[in-house]
């Protein structure tokens, strides 16, 4: 890809992104197994995070594992409408890097083996930095089956020239 | 577990850890989901011209929220963590994290939070190298770390170890304890 198609298509996104509907959502099935399996990968012996199934909530770093999964179905699903055809917002997925995330837990519900979570994403912005690198930022809402909040989550993904 | 009043604005939190290796990325591979191989197969990460394999973008950030949940107990809780991802972590590296509380209001803890990686490179005796780390035997360092003042050495039993010294995650963090 050309200079000037980077360039075209960054400022296309930055002025499109922002008012793109992220269609569907992303369910994520919380297993017992895997929670566990988190916890242990950082050390964790609280029988909170690793004790028995009917015992254990996911430790805050469970929410990497959420996430991820929740982009993996949704960012493929963006697509948008320039110069008259249809495009995928990610022409090129290993170019994607994760830039920033920020997780907030404030009135949320702790998650619980079994629990299946929903993510409902939508972008906020998106702009270029002078190396041509497009970050988009992304607001995440994940709830559970119950449609009790369990985190919000803003990340940030920097797309390297090409990749958009 | 600490109280409100036992949290002083300056008090640093930290963590180490230094045992980041190939297993440890699989299982996390597999706990999280996240598998893309750039962070498990080293001939894929080769290939894009990573020199071998690298941490997950999120790895360290599980590091840090069980160092801020250990810290606030069964009574306080986290409200929120926000980290951007600077650097890349690999295996070998010795990973430090580091939370200053800089506020405090009511019950809530405001914290700066730094996490660095330190890369061994190699150590020299006498103008040898005598053992070489990962980082040494497949040029993870860069030209630029070099410019950036990045690598450093200190004495050790074995010699003069030569190291990199580098922000990976800077961000912020809010916390609740009790009265």
């Amino acid at each position: 890809m050309d200079e000037a198609q980077i360039k075209k298509n960054a400022e296309f996104l930055i002025e499109n992104l922002p008012k793109v509907e992220i269609p569907g959502e992303a369910k994520i099935r919380c297993k017992y197994r895997k929670m566990v399996e988190f916890a242990k990968c950082f050390g964790y012996t609280n029988k909170k995070y690793i004790g028995s199934e009917e015992e254990i909530i996911a430790c805050p770093g469970f929410a990497n594992s959420y996430t991820v999964k929740a982009f993996y179905t949704l960012i493929p699903a963006v697509k948008l409408e320039q110069d008259g055809k249809t495009r995928d917002m990610l022409l090129n997925p290993t170019k994607l890097l994760h830039a920033s995330n920020q997780y907030n837990w404030e009135n949320c519900f702790p998650i619980k083996p079994g629990d299946v979570l929903i993510a409902k994403a939508k972008y906020d912005k998106a702009w270029v930095n002078e190396r041509m690198v497009l970050f988009t930022q992304m607001h995440l809402t994940v709830t559970n089956q119950n449609d009790e909040l369990v985190c919000n989550i803003t990340s940030i993904g920097a797309i390297r020239p090409g990749g958009y | 577990m600490p109280r409100i009043s036992d949290v002083k604005v300056g008090q640093v939190i930290c963590f180490e850890f230094d045992q980041i290796n190939r297993e440890l990325l699989r299982r996390y591979a597999k706990a999280s989901g996240d598998t893309n191989p750039i962070h498990t197969t080293d001939a894929v990460a080769e290939r894009t011209g990573l020199k071998g394999v690298i941490a997950h973008g999120l790895f360290s950030f599980g590091f840090l929220t069980k160092m801020l949940d250990e810290f606030v107990g069964e009574e306080g809780k986290i409200i929120e963590i926000g980290i951007k991802m600077t650097a890349m972590v690999r295996c070998g590296d010795n990973l430090i994290t580091e939370a200053e509380v800089t506020k405090i209001e009511g019950k809530r803890v405001y914290l700066d939070i730094e996490q660095r990686t330190i890369t061994p490179i190699d150590i020299k005796k006498g103008g040898e190298i005598v053992k070489q780390f990962e980082a040494g035997e497949r040029g993870y360092v860069t030209e630029r770390d070099i410019a950036r003042g990045l690598i450093k050495t200190k004495e050790v039993d074995e010699g003069t170890l030569t190291y990199r010294e580098r922000v990976a995650a800077p961000g912020h963090a809010i916390i609740e304890l009790n009265e």
